[in-house]
């Protein structure tokens, strides 16, 4: 049976769901000085923090609770009477606990206490580490589950808190910290991180009840090529993976929401692999990260998230802080300064990550 | 007992699954000479240091303790002679790669930290860079070997090993993989036996050992070279504290992968066995090993 997404929640620096989607159609982004980082250590100075009355440990913890109990209640789910599954992705874990150095339950390094808060009922959680793309990969195995009828429901989430250790990374291989991200940018300087988590409640669709979308497919694959960088062929795999489990084609797509990380070896590479898929003129295409940050475990459920905020509102957002295009994003119809009107039925929404894990996830708007 | 399908408000579902074994193996460092432990385990391995001894040296810079033991216990499944050249051929996209691991990076991303703190960014190697991020080790392996499948990591605590089958089994039902290599693997470095020991479901007296399996698995019954059969369920069960052996140690997120993979070597003609595998507080899970 398909898999409709019941519920869905965000929480970025840009606020819940609809928050962050006004945002973005008004082209506003949440960066600033790090409030929370030493800048000296990281070597990094700007990033998408999120501003609130943060606990003094297991942020990431934090804001995938208040999205699992926003996404549940949309979906009128029950976890005591439903079996209900949660599969989490991410990619940094609560590692910055260990950073940290003080005594701590080590199962909270994971996301089962997380689920629990929201969801005591939930039968089992399951917390997979999948870097940038962690929360597609959840999303590809919660259809699976519902579509074998492992489960009735399935809790999608995905959720980071910055670390030091991967603060540190970005500072060491830029030349000079970015102050912001440019996806798509010629004059991109990298990427900064975001602090974020989403969560997306995934049913079998029997034609009624709460929400607006379907996932179709999610292809999946690894580049096994290099441990950081990305790889064309790879990319282009999940991708035509993702068309064919859904029987669907690249022209039926009406917005890609893409990775687009504004780093110098990603954004070339996702354009040359849209552009070879989709030809030209192709979908439109818009992207989060320049306006939030990288999310990493969850941006690939924020993105998806946001694609249904356009099918539901008939815009799509333009790619904040992107000017001019970088070249290989020639015939890319980059949506720019201002929000797009357009009757999105199809959305394609990708996410890439470190270890070369590619997820590649198709939507469509219910009838 | 077979796990028995139960009910839910919205019906009957089916919810075991089986997958064949087509390769196995343990990789447990100075296991070979302790005579209190399950002969399946005593077989000489060799240590993260000394990796360069059955990989070659070759692409071993900057790659972690757990990283190069769950290599070491895949070489070992496919059966591949010490210092093998590494498969140069491209990468095959039905071959999923799934990892169990909770402590894998977490040494490395202490000391990387501790280094920006102390002397700043700049001090940092990027060496570290791949290992900062949790699915090192998954990726890692796709790499080596040449997987380009669902590449997967589990980090879900006591269970992750089991989990990881579980999610192999799922590859394999849902088309997205032919063939799965699951690995479950911890390593033993102090920051890892801290955070182990610190763990509210850890049963004291019972440290961290380091420790890697390899699982090869692909539909059953039809696959050809089938060792065993497992069967699972997503139920979860009561284990209560996981039942870990005194004389080895707990190898925690390795456990399912480990416990599963002895069981295959030492499965007896006609004979089924029961694994299981997590805590009190991460919960349990069961699989049947059997034969074809």
């Amino acid at each position: 049976m398909p898999a409709r997404i019941a519920g869905s929640a965000v929480r970025t620096c840009l606020g819940d769901g609809p928050a962050t989607f006004a945002a973005l159609l008004r082209g506003e982004d949440g960066v600033a000085p790090l409030r929370h980082q030493d800048h000296a250590a990281v070597g990094v100075t700007h990033g998408y923090e999120i501003d609130d009355d943060r606990p003094e440990a297991f942020h990431g913890s934090h804001w995938l609770t208040a999205c699992l109990r926003d996404a549940l209640a949309q979906s009128g789910v029950d976890p005591a009477r439903q079996r209900t599954v949660a599969l989490i992705g991410t990619g940094l874990r609560e590692l910055s606990a260990v950073e940290d150095g003080s005594a701590f339950a080590t199962e909270r390094l994971h996301f089962a206490h997380a689920v629990r808060q929201a969801a005591p009922q939930t039968e089992a959680v399951h917390t997979l580490a999948g870097a940038c793309s962690a929360g597609g990969h959840a999303l590809a195995l919660a259809q699976d589950l519902i579509e074998l009828g492992e489960a009735d429901a399935v809790l999608v989430g995905g959720a980071d808190a910055m670390t030091v250790s991967m603060l540190a990374m970005i500072g060491r291989v830029a030349d000079r910290p970015a102050d912001r991200v440019r996806p798509f940018d010629a004059e991109r300087r990298g990427v900064l991180l975001g602090d974020g988590a989403a969560a997306l409640v995934l049913v079998p669709d029997r034609g009624e009840g709460p929400g607006t979308a379907r996932v179709l497919a999610t292809g999946l694959s690894c580049d096994a090529v290099h441990p950081t960088a990305p790889d064309r062929e790879g990319i282009l795999r999940a991708m035509r993976q993702a068309f064919e489990r859904a029987g669907r084609a690249p022209g039926e797509v009406d917005v890609v929401y893409a990775h687009g990380t504004g780093t110098a070896l990603n954004d070339p590479v996702e354009a040359a692999a849209l552009r070879e898929l989709h030809g030209s003129p192709g979908p439109l295409v818009t992207a989060v990260k320049g306006a939030v940050g990288h999310t990493s475990g969850g941006s690939a459920l924020l993105s998806v998230a946001m694609a249904v905020h356009s099918m539901e509102m008939g815009l799509v957002p333009p790619v904040t802080g992107l000017r001019d295009p970088l070249p290989e994003a020639d015939g890319l119809r980059l949506v720019r300064g201002a929000p797009h009107a357009a009757d999105v039925v199809t959305a394609q929404v990708d996410a890439f990550g470190f270890g070369g894990v590619n997820a590649v996830s198709l939507l469509e708007r219910l009838a | 007992m077979k796990p028995t399908p139960t009910m839910s408000d919205q019906g009957t579902i089916a919810r075991t699954a089986t997958a064949a074994v087509t390769a196995h193996a343990v990789h447990v460092p100075g296991a070979d000479g302790d005579d209190a432990l399950p002969g399946a385990l005593r077989v000489p391995a060799c240590s993260a240091e000394q990796a360069h001894e059955l990989l070659g040296r070759k692409g071993l810079l900057g790659k972690d303790e757990a990283t190069r033991l769950a290599l070491c216990a895949v070489h070992r499944a496919l059966g591949r002679p010490p210092r093998a050249p590494r498969p140069d051929h491209p990468a095959d996209p039905a071959t999923a790669v799934v990892v169990a691991s909770n402590l894998g990076n977490t040494a490395t991303v202490a000391r990387i930290a501790a280094e920006a703190r102390e002397r700043g960014a700049r001090s940092v190697s990027p060496l570290d860079a791949p290992t900062a991020s949790s699915n090192v080790i998954a990726g890692a392996v796709a790499i080596w070997f040449r997987y380009g499948g669902p590449n997967l990591t589990l980090c879900s605590g006591a269970t992750a090993g089991m989990d990881a089958i579980w999610l192999g089994c799922l590859l394999l039902r849902s088309g997205r993989a032919e063939q799965v290599v699951v690995v479950g693997v911890e390593p033993g470095d102090p920051v890892a036996a801290a955070l182990h020991a610190n763990r509210a479901g850890a049963v004291p007296g019972i440290p961290l050992r380091a420790a890697a399996a390899c699982l090869v698995l692909r539909s059953a019954p039809a696959a050809p070279g089938a060792q065993a059969v497992l069967e699972l369920s997503a139920d979860p069960v009561d284990v209560g504290d996981g039942a870990p052996v005194k004389e080895l140690g707990d190898t925690y997120g390795a456990a399912g992968v480990l416990r599963t993979a002895l069981a295959v070597a030492e499965l007896e003609p006609g004979g089924r066995t029961r694994v299981i595998c997590g805590d009190r507080v991460d919960g349990g899970r069961e699989l049947w090993v059997g034969r074809v």
